[in-house]
């Protein structure tokens, strides 16, 4: 496949160009025109929402898997290794190889972006799950044992609570990352802000570009606020200790 | 025994007492050895007793108490618990009947003392008031506030979790409790007063306790009986405190109970119950001369001043008895000054602290009870009633 054939979204429409603010901000080129985002500010609702989107389908997608993972490898430590292997393996991927691998599967879209993704959240959410749980005191597991917990019972009511701080950091940078990593959507034809960037890239006019990169950051620390708030919610002795 | 139905009404909370425990041929070999963990080990423990299990480390007292809520299964013989054989039924469910206290304690940091205490009853499925009834009466038990309650166990010292950890394994009223060194991590001032704690409680909740220490002097504190075992999981002795220190079994019981242990001895009874000697007793105002006759031919060649209440104040010097009546003030206070409750082995170290010969000793309302002298201590170390001390000398109750 030509590699324009990925740019298909990349057409600029005389429309890109309106500046009504009048201050001829376009014209001279500059970095940033204010004018012109207050103008086209509607353009970027559609992408941001499609961004929204692609991240929560792969973190929540991404999180049932290697969580998945993480509890069986708990149980039984054989598998740790092999499951690192191929997470890490996914994760070296480049994002892009993994779209044109995909295509003939699952075709140009969401569907096949939001597929790449989650592979990309696996490593870091399983890694991090994995350590949370190692980390669980021996005296702990003892103690709970001793008292009676089933095997299931000490899972869930004493592993998974005590690996939360843990499970929540690895979410957190999956999270951001796959923020990051969704702008490349867009060669997938998943949308997202990647195809304002796209858009942007194809000629000088700055503007778009940092108004799609912005809403971006804007979103990771948006999520990244939002889940410290939830570890801090699910974890309240690690701020009471001490 | 209806175990973990307490009886809510009971202001103890735990009027269920203990069942007895028989270890019948137990032994323990681990896969890949031919070395016995525990070699053919019985024991019977009454209802209600504390049973002391000491060693060296490697000598199987932990394997052999973990077998009884099989944390550690058995390769042969049985334990019973009453007349039930622990073999019987799921690990899990037995273990929620047996309290569990480990040395590391193991509170669980993400929850709340509250919950932690409440593990074993929500386990059971008891509801919300009963379970919060229940926390509330254990935290009064252990000394611990109402505040405590909502409070993490990283917010606790050591010696305070420590006593959750107490609570949290007798929160259903197990009849039986295992406990592994559980006061083994904590300084020795505060060891001492949980041990002092744990032994009033046994007095009133009559457990019947297995109790691991590789420490022979907390065994002896704690132990109603003791079984001394050596490497290779093999029983050298189980006997009674005195009778450990006053015969024991073999050369290694000897060595491990220490060249020490006449002295240890004297722990095992308190100094109101030698006989003390008779100090010449005097007030204020009292004309001195009957007094000097009195010391001249007294047991104690000092005379003790005492207020209206038979309270000592003090030592009577001779300057003091030179005038025509005993002064209101004596030379010197009445130091040291010994309770009656506390046992011979601290008396005499109260008495080498001091430097002193003799130690005035009140009994429970501080009233002047007699004198201690280093001479009555080697008298009692030498004598058939130091040797015949029955047990328990030191009545637990009142420690």
């Amino acid at each position: 496949m030509p590699a324009s054939d990925l740019f298909l979204l990349a057409e600029v429409s005389e429309d890109f160009f309106r500046d009504r603010s009048g201050g001829g901000c376009i014209r001279e080129n500059r970095l940033f025109c204010p004018g012109w985002v207050a103008d086209n500010a509607d353009r970027y609702v559609d992408p941001t929402l499609q961004h929204i989107v692609l991240v929560v389908s792969a973190v929540v997608a991404g999180f049932l898997i290697a969580f998945s993972l993480a509890v069986l490898a708990h149980r039984h430590r054989w598998l740790s290794s092999p499951f690192l292997a191929a997470t890490g393996v996914l994760y070296t991927i480049p994002s892009i190889s993994f779209f044109f691998l995909l295509l003939p599967i699952t075709g140009r879209g969401a569907v096949t972006a939001i597929i790449a993704l989650t592979a990309f959240t696996l490593q870091i959410i399983f890694r991090n799950m994995v350590t949370g749980l190692r980390n669980v005191p021996g005296e702990v597991t003892e103690a709970a044992r001793g008292i009676g917990l089933t095997r299931k019972q000490l899972l869930w009511q004493v592993e998974i609570p005590l690996a939360m701080p843990e499970i929540i950091a690895g979410l957190r940078i999956a999270t951001v990352s796959t923020v990051a990593l969704a702008t490349l959507a867009v060669f997938a034809n998943g949308g997202g802000l990647g195809t304002e960037i796209v858009v942007g890239s194809n000629i000088t006019f700055k503007t778009g570009i940092i108004v799609a990169g912005s809403i971006a950051v804007l979103m990771a620390i948006l999520f990244d606020a939002l889940l410290l708030l939830a570890g801090r919610m699910l974890a309240p002795w690690t701020r009471a200790a001490g | 025994m209806p175990v973990g139905d307490p009886d809510p009404e009971s202001s103890a909370g735990s009027g269920a007492g203990g069942s007895p425990v028989r270890y019948e041929n137990v032994s323990k070999q681990y896969p890949g050895s031919d070395a016995f963990a525990v070699h053919d080990l019985s024991l019977e423990i009454p209802a209600g007793e504390i049973c002391v299990l000491v060693g060296p480390s490697g000598c199987g007292k932990t394997t052999a108490m973990r077998m009884a809520n099989r944390t550690v299964e058995m390769t042969s013989g049985d334990i019973l618990i009453g007349e039930r054989s622990v073999r019987d039924g799921d690990p899990a469910k037995l273990r929620r009947e047996i309290g569990y206290v480990i040395q590391q304690i193991g509170l669980f940091p993400h929850r709340t003392i509250a919950e932690n205490i409440g593990t074993v009853p929500s386990l059971l499925g008891w509801d919300k008031g009963r379970i919060r009834e229940r926390v509330s009466t254990l935290l009064e038990l252990i000394s611990l506030g109402p505040e405590f309650a909502d409070r993490y166990p990283g917010q606790l010292s050591g010696g305070q979790q420590q006593r959750v950890g107490v609570a949290r394994a007798l929160a259903v009223d197990p009849p039986v409790m295992l406990m592994d060194e559980p006061f083994g991590a904590i300084d020795p001032i505060n060891r001492s007063r949980l041990q002092n704690e744990f032994l009033r409680l046994q007095a009133e909740i009559r457990k019947t306790v297995l109790f691991v220490t590789h420490d022979v002097d907390e065994a002896i504190k704690m132990g109603d009986r003791i079984a001394v075992m050596k490497k290779g999981g093999e029983l050298a002795q189980f006997a009674t405190p005195t009778e450990l220190l006053m015969e024991p079994a073999d050369q290694f019981v000897e060595d491990f109970v220490g060249a020490d242990r006449a002295l240890k001895r004297l722990a095992l009874i308190r100094v109101k119950n030698v006989h003390l000697w008779k100090a010449p007793v005097a007030r204020a105002g009292d004309p001195t001369v009957p007094v000097r006759a009195a010391v001249e031919s007294a047991e104690v060649p000092h005379a003790v001043m005492v207020d209206a209440e038979n309270r000592p104040l003090g030592w009577l010097s001779a300057r003091d008895l030179s005038g025509d009546v005993v002064p209101e003030v004596p030379d010197s206070a009445a130091e040291p000054l010994l309770d009656g409750e506390i046992t011979l082995r601290d008396g005499l170290a109260s008495l080498l602290a001091s430097g002193s010969r003799y130690a005035v000793v009140t009994d429970g309302r501080g009233r002047l009870d007699g004198v201690l002298s280093i001479e009555i201590i080697s008298e009692f170390l030498s004598s058939e009633e130091g040797s015949q001390v029955s047990i328990p000398a030191v009545d637990r109750a009142g420690i």
